[in-house]
């Protein structure tokens, strides 16, 4: 009698264990907010971001999902089921979801106002370059080439290196339209998540925030390594057009003073 | 008399059908822009000939008998195949869209890329049939091929990622994450390990294939240190590894994976090839539209020989 239970007791042990590593062995599911208006390009370029993050996904066990809330609903949704909230809003409801949701980073795909940078806020992360980065930037060219009718973005086109070509086309072929400034920056908002959970297996909200401002080492596919500055200003090449043509890149080289990405834009918190 | 009769035409046949092919001893170079692949000749150092091969011709590779050599020609969606011997194009065959690295694999098949489509496409070259479709990450790019013909490494540059492969099954049994971009990749003789590079970290891994897992890796100091094509030395204590922008090869402990020295090429350095003696490395320096040679014995280079424009791959029939 004894023996027939304590044999039920043991397979009953192997089960538990068996499932166990069944259990573990499944996939990760993650959840994204992107707040805004659907029209918007960013929007695009979230999606666009969403699907890359699902192809690596499949081949890691992690599963991404997105939700889209409308900016009238941008203060009284529940953001604690998700890694990061992508906005696209206007200036005083990016300032008030920051502040009301601390523990989640917020991602700004559109504002440019220097304000956000300059008060430091610590759970933003701009992707979308401030004023003061564009203007530094055109000021540069105009060291070489006074007077010229020049703008700063963050993306083109028709921009080609460091692989900028490939994601130009797949983002063409995929979303049908060509990829501008927002749309880069809701891209990249969504890669360099996804690549946090990919290589750090992050999966909670206040260890992204954490990582993605004081450890991230991103590749946008505009050049080299993308990091945070403490004003949460993602630093990043940009490119000069002049007649919707690319005229060069910023930090323009021979000009830039100091010869880096921090020759653009604001650096400090205002104390 | 019927033994002698059928030992000599036995002996006649193998004669005449030349299974392995003398090697030529060139070194063939795709010239990406100028549509075309150079001829070195491997004893003088010069270039012989230019074959018109086809629109944007980027990997190249040579089949396990030596007697047919393969051209991934990008913008057209083929694989054009010439002999080595007579420089004549044999065939062409549609390969899927824009092929650019492959490998051969010792069956003689070859395992191609599709940057644009996330796949790695198999074909056997003798009849341009399609054997196999692998979805992949974005971008792949790297093919690998161990020597045991057991597994295969594709990199996918967008998706970070090593794909392992295994044959005959064709189906992904590994992915291991590495560094932003990766490249290229080599086995070691035994197959048991392979390194691979990262271009935008400047990233060199070496990996235990056993167990798919990275057992070392580095990162190289210089930033504009863009690495792409690694090779194996002969004795395989040594890799280079070709550092794009940084303008030199770098050699590098296999075991270490410390650097020992840079060695300046031409501008924007990336395809690789050694010799079977491990005598001579021969780059493809991109932007100078030239051929590095460099002698293993000292590691320096011995000749810089002008090619078409923008060299892209290399490989030599030895």
């Amino acid at each position: 009698m004894l023996k027939k239970n304590i044999n039920k007791l043991l397979i009953g042990f192997y089960l538990l264990v068996f499932t166990s590593f069944c259990v573990s062995a499944e996939t990760i599911e993650i959840d994204l907010a992107y707040v805004g208006e659907q029209e918007n390009s960013a929007l695009l370029g979230v999606q666009q971001g969403l699907y890359e993050a699902n192809l690596q996904g499949q081949f890691l066990g992690q599963n991404y999902h997105l939700d889209i809330i409308s900016p009238a609903n941008a203060l009284d949704s529940d953001y604690s089921n998700y890694i990061a909230v992508l906005t696209a809003v206007d200036l005083k409801t990016f300032q008030k979801m920051s502040e009301q949701f601390p523990g989640i980073a917020v991602f700004n795909l559109s504002l440019e106002d220097d304000i956000l940078r300059t008060t430091c806020l610590p759970n933003a992360l701009h992707i979308i370059p401030s004023s003061s980065m564009k203007a530094d930037a055109v000021a540069q060219w105009h060291q070489k080439k006074p007077g010229s009718n020049v703008t700063a973005q963050a993306w083109h086109g028709d921009f080609v290196k460091f692989a900028a070509r490939d994601l130009n086309k797949r983002f063409k072929k995929k979303q049908g339209q060509t990829m501008d400034d927002d749309a880069w920056a809701g891209w990249a908002a969504v890669k360099m998540t996804s690549d946090s959970v990919a290589r750090e297996n992050i999966s909670d909200a206040k260890h992204m925030l954490t990582h993605l401002k004081t450890n991230l080492s991103f590749d946008g596919q505009k050049g080299s390594n993308m990091n945070f500055r403490e004003t949460g200003q993602l630093r990043q090449l940009l490119i000069l057009v002049e007649d919707g043509k690319i005229v060069a890149e910023a930090p323009v080289r021979g000009v830039a003073r100091p010869p880096t990405l921090d020759s653009l834009g604001l650096l400090n918190c205002e104390k | 008399m019927k033994q002698y009769f059928l030992v000599s035409a036995c002996l006649y046949a193998l004669l005449s059908q030349n299974i392995f092919a003398e090697p030529t001893g060139r070194i063939f170079i795709t010239n990406e822009k100028s549509n075309t692949v150079s001829v070195i000749n491997g004893e003088t150092l010069e270039v012989e000939s230019e074959i018109a091969i086809g629109v944007r011709p980027r990997g190249i590779g040579i089949s396990p008998d030596g007697t047919e050599v393969y051209v991934a020609v990008s913008e057209e969606n083929l694989i054009a195949i010439f002999d080595p011997k007579t420089l004549k194009i044999l065939r062409k065959f549609k390969s899927g869209s824009d092929p650019e690295t492959f490998a051969v694999h010792p069956n003689g098949n070859i395992y191609i890329s599709n940057e644009d489509d996330a796949k790695a496409t198999v074909y056997n070259p003798k009849t341009g049939e399609l054997i196999a479709e692998i979805q992949v990450g974005l971008e792949p790019e790297g093919v690998a091929i161990s020597p045991d013909g057991s597994k295969v490494i594709i990199t996918s540059e967008s998706t970070n990622m090593l794909h392992v492969i295994t044959v005959p099954g064709n189906t992904i049994t590994d992915n291991i994450l590495v560094g932003s971009r990766p490249r290229a990749a080599v086995f070691t003789k035994d197959s048991k390990t392979a390194y691979a590079t990262a271009e935008i970290t400047g990233e060199i891994v070496k990996i235990d294939m056993e167990n798919a897992k990275i057992i070392k890796r580095v990162q190289l100091e210089d930033p504009k240190s863009k690495p792409k094509d690694i090779i194996l030395s002969k004795d395989e204590k040594y890799i280079y590894v070709a550092g794009g922008r940084s303008n030199s090869v770098w050699l590098m402990d296999a075991d270490t994976l410390e650097v020992i020295k840079g060695i300046p090429v031409g501008k924007r350095v990336w395809g690789l090839a050694i010799t079977k003696d491990g005598r001579r490395v021969f780059t493809t320096d991109g932007v100078s539209s030239t051929v590095s040679v460099i002698d293993t014995s000292t590691n320096e280079v011995i000749k810089t020989i002008a090619v078409g424009k923008f060299p892209w791959g290399v490989v030599i029939d030895d």
